[in-house]
């Protein structure tokens, strides 16, 4: 299948700090892929890089076709790549239907579209419930399914989901992943960031492994979890002959 | 929900019909110069409010829009002889345009650095206009050549025209803000005041959408000024550019309901009127008084009641009519 | 010609040195609590009316008054930051702006009521005197008055290098987080910060009162120039405001002495618009993100 996102030699400096070095890496269109790698390992500064929130220094992204390098955050998301953030940003002050039709707003201009697509969203995630509450009464979790629905009515090709699963508990993560891999079959590419494993396993076909903003490694799941590299950067040097088997597990 | 719906349309008919015939009941013209300016302020604070308001850009700088509006039809008006009525919207266009630099320049900062730099920019037009001797009259100013009872030329005996004519920006402010709100923009409006990079991550435009809501504020900023400059028939610099047309702006915004479609007008009467009432009871030649009041009030609303004073009263209004089920979501901040 | 020059950038210099502490004054306010103090400027001219009525009242020297203004005004820094900007740190730019701006008006129109628009002017000693380097005069009491400044600043600048407080301070302009991990109580930390301010903003209207005239509005002209300085040498770096601050008193004497007495403000402006445009973080800034 044709390739939705192609990642050409990207890098980023921060005063003299490297974030992303040199990363190159391809998505087919269809596809979950799963961005992991320790803290700091320059993840969300490539998520940033891809969706026009830093400009890179030099390379290339291009999204079905297009160069997205040099393109504002709203141009990349009008061209259907929609992205959430780490810790979730609703916007607290309007309900839960107002922040999803604002995203519905990109597509249709019209009121009557924008509400019924929105609403079409909010029970995709889960969240009729709460069409009405403001979004800053929500739980971290339900705020978390706001800012999906959120980008989700933007009607993405695309969608980059930052640490969606963070501190949800075995159950929720289940469901979580449920609605990612519906996401999946609708033909929608998703790229994750992810720690949790378990749900990396459930999504992924493909991980690209980031440390100190290089790609170490990328394959499959269980090729990458028992690749060397991968497991020094996740466990320190020191643990290089600890139990490779065991180290795909943390 | 359309006994409700039918119920707020009856008010505002009522509210409208006794506006409309207030003239025939308020001959005094010392109560008639209170309306008046309760109406022109309201204005001022909505044409405030869409921008400080519904998108969170907190300008202290609008009395350059309203200088530049009062400028432009003077300068025309006795320099040309065009009559004040094309002169307001000149004025309305002047300040478009001149938002589009100043736009440019404030709209890279943000927050407080946003703020200071309206200030600044408002100051340096004020300190232009007190320059340029030859070219607006300079620091003395000038008065206009009164007419006597002129309608063409926006002059009238009667303060009741007067009335009529800020009554009806008024109500233009009212139906812009009322059509903004309801529409995408003013969803797209108060996504990015709540947060830009939110905002931009599903696709909205924050330097476009703030760049046309800042047209339209000061293009209705500058019929104010118009309007002002006319009713009071006299002109110069630091009237025009005046701070305290920046701060009140923000003020009875602020005070009756950031954000809020009516809040501007329920802050404007609220502070007139307590300011009307010290007047009389203390008399004039208090210079103070009625700035000390307005910023106790202000700090006591900010403290107690960020939202504003509107919500306080539509509390009452429910609770006197029993009437507390949401009513639907049409825009982006109701309920 | 040279000698204009030299005599406006020594006026400029030396004015600049009192903008240094209401500027400083500022960017402290904002480096640690993240609040701008819209009522720095009345602070100013609180410090100026406790001088005045000190030399009036008492027969106190302003620069003995000193010694009262800053201690008071580090007390109603404290308060200020305690019952008032505590309470709306949370609330985001609205609330956080106009708090501090309502009390800027608040202080001014109480000022006006109390104290009526006139301008109060106290004669020292030192007021008329001078000396002469040449064709060149400086105003002893300008001269005293930024030399007090400077001193203040570089006693600001060691406090916030030595003391555990002051590198609590300096740690939580970087991060609210650290002070809490330094074990410091970061109210404190926070109060402190206003109170220092507001002690040097008082400071620096007692400076000012031997040569400059007190009125309820005097702190207009002061928060102005505090904020282009502030601005220009990026909020909440102090070292940036002090630099930033003698460059605006010198571009403004410039513009005085060369473009007519009341342009002196337009020049600043300029300055300021031209920053804008080149270095939107201010000339000692660094990346926004």
């Amino acid at each position: 299948m044709a390739d939705a996102l192609v990642i050409r030699n990207l890098n980023k400096s921060f005063g003299g700090l490297r974030a992303v070095q040199d990363v190159s890496f391809s998505i087919p269109e269809g596809e979950t892929v799963a961005l992991i790698g320790p803290n700091g390992a320059g993840k969300t500064t490539t998520f940033s890089l891809i969706t026009g929130y830093h400009r890179a220094d030099t390379g290339s992204v291009m999204a079905f076709g297009r160069e997205l390098v040099g393109l504002e955050p709203q141009d990349v998301c009008a061209h259907g790549l929609a992205r959430t953030f780490q810790v979730a940003r609703p916007f607290g002050k309007m309900t839960v239907l107002a922040n999803v039709m604002t995203g519905a707003f990109l597509r249709d201009k019209k009121h009557d579209v924008a509400k019924r697509k929105a609403r079409e969203v909010i029970d995709f995630v889960g969240l009729s419930a709460h069409e009405h509450a403001p979004a800053r009464d929500l739980t971290t979790i339900d705020q978390r399914r706001l800012e999906l629905a959120r980008a989700l009515a933007t009607q993405p090709r695309i969608l980059l989901l930052d640490e969606v699963m963070a501190g949800l508990n075995p159950s929720e993560t289940d469901q979580a992943v449920a609605l990612i891999i519906r996401l999946k079959q609708r033909g929608l590419t998703v790229v994750v960031i992810e720690h949790v494993m378990r749900a990396i396993m459930a999504l992924a076909r493909h991980i690209v492994v980031l440390d100190h903003g290089q790609k170490i490694a990328e394959g499959n799941p269980n090729d990458v979890m028992t690749n060397p590299e991968v497991i020094r950067a996740y466990l320190g040097s020191n643990y290089v002959h600890a139990e490779a088997s065991g180290a795909g597990q943390c | 929900m359309s006994g409700k719906f039918s119920r707020k349309t009856l008010w505002l008919s009522v509210l409208f019909a006794l506006m409309l015939l207030l003239p025939q009941f308020v001959t005094s013209r010392f109560y008639m110069d209170i309306v008046i300016r309760v109406l022109l302020f309201s204005f001022i604070g909505v044409a405030w409010n869409l921008m400080g308001g519904y998108a969170k850009q907190l300008s202290l700088g609008h009395a350059a829009y309203f200088g530049l509006g009062a400028y432009t039809s003077t300068m025309l008006q006795i320099n040309y002889g065009i009559s004040p009525w094309i002169g307001m919207i000149a004025g309305g266009g002047v300040a478009m345009l001149a938002s589009l630099p100043i736009g440019a320049l404030c709209f890279r900062l943000r927050g407080p650095y946003f703020t200071i730099s309206t200030i600044a920019m408002a100051q340096v037009l004020m300190l232009l206009f007190l320059k340029f001797r030859d070219f607006a009259w300079g620091a003395e100013g000038t008065t206009i050549p009164n007419l006597g009872d002129a309608p063409w030329m926006m002059q009238f005996e009667e303060k009741a025209a007067y009335f009529y004519i800020a009554l009806a920006l008024l109500v233009v402010g009212l139906v812009v803000t009322w059509a903004v709100e309801r529409s995408w923009m003013g969803y797209y409006l108060v996504a990015l005041g709540e947060d830009e990079d939110a905002a931009q991550a599903i696709g909205v435009n924050v330097p476009k959408m703030k760049r046309h809501i800042y047209l339209i504020s000061t293009f209705l900023t500058a019929l104010a000024g118009t309007f002002y400059i006319q009713y009071i028939y006299f002109i110069d610099p630091p009237t025009a550019f005046s701070f305290n047309i920046s701060v009140e702006a923000a003020l009875v915004s602020i005070v009756g309901g950031i954000g809020t479609l009516w809040g501007p007008v329920v802050g404007t009467v609220l502070l007139e009127v307590t300011s009307t009432l010290l007047q009389s009871w203390l008399g004039g030649g208090h210079g103070g008084v009625q700035l000390t009041v307005y910023s106790l009030i202000l700090m006591a609303v900010i403290l107690w009641r960020p939202a504003g004073l509107l919500g306080l009263i539509t509390d009452v209004y429910h609770r006197i009519f029993g009437n507390k089920q949401q009513s639907e979501q049409e825009a982006a901040l109701d309920g | 010609m040279l000698v204009t020059v030299a005599q406006a950038l020594i006026n400029g210099l030396l004015i600049g040195g009192i903008y240094a502490l209401v500027s400083i004054g500022v960017t402290l306010i904002f480096g640690v609590v993240k609040v701008v103090n819209f009522a720095q400027g009345e602070i100013v001219m609180a410090g100026m009316y406790t001088s005045y009525f000190c030399a009036t009242l008492l027969g106190i020297d302003p620069l003995v008054s000193l010694l009262i203004s800053m201690p008071a005004l580090f007390i109603v820094g404290v308060c200020l930051q305690h019952f008032l900007i505590r309470r709306v740190l949370k609330l985001g730019d609205m609330p956080q702006i106009f708090l501090t701006f309502a009390l800027s008006l608040l202080l001014t129109n109480v000022a006006l009521l109390l104290f009526k628009a006139d301008y109060r002017t106290i004669q020292t000693s030192y007021s008329d005197t001078a000396i002469h380097i040449g064709p060149v005069y400086i105003a002893v009491a300008k001269l005293i008055a930024f030399g007090v400044a400077m001193l203040l600043s570089a006693l600001l600048w060691v406090f916030l290098r030595t003391t555990d407080l002051g590198k609590a301070m300096r740690a939580s302009a970087q991060n609210p987080e650290v002070s809490m991990l330094m074990g410091i109580n970061p109210d404190l930390v926070f109060a402190v910060a206003v109170g220092l301010a507001l002690a040097l903003a008082g400071a620096a209207g007692s400076l000012l009162m031997p040569f400059y005239p007190a009125y309820p509005m005097v702190g207009q002209v002061f928060i102005l120039m505090a904020f282009v300085a502030v601005v220009l040498g990026t909020l909440g770096n102090v070292t940036g405001a002090l630099i930033a601050s003698l460059m605006m008193g010198v571009a403004e004497s410039l513009g005085i002495q060369f473009v007519g007495a009341d342009s002196g403000l337009i020049v600043v402006f300029v300055m300021f618009l031209v920053t804008l445009i080149i270095r939107p973080n201010g000339l000692f800034g660094g990346k926004r993100r």
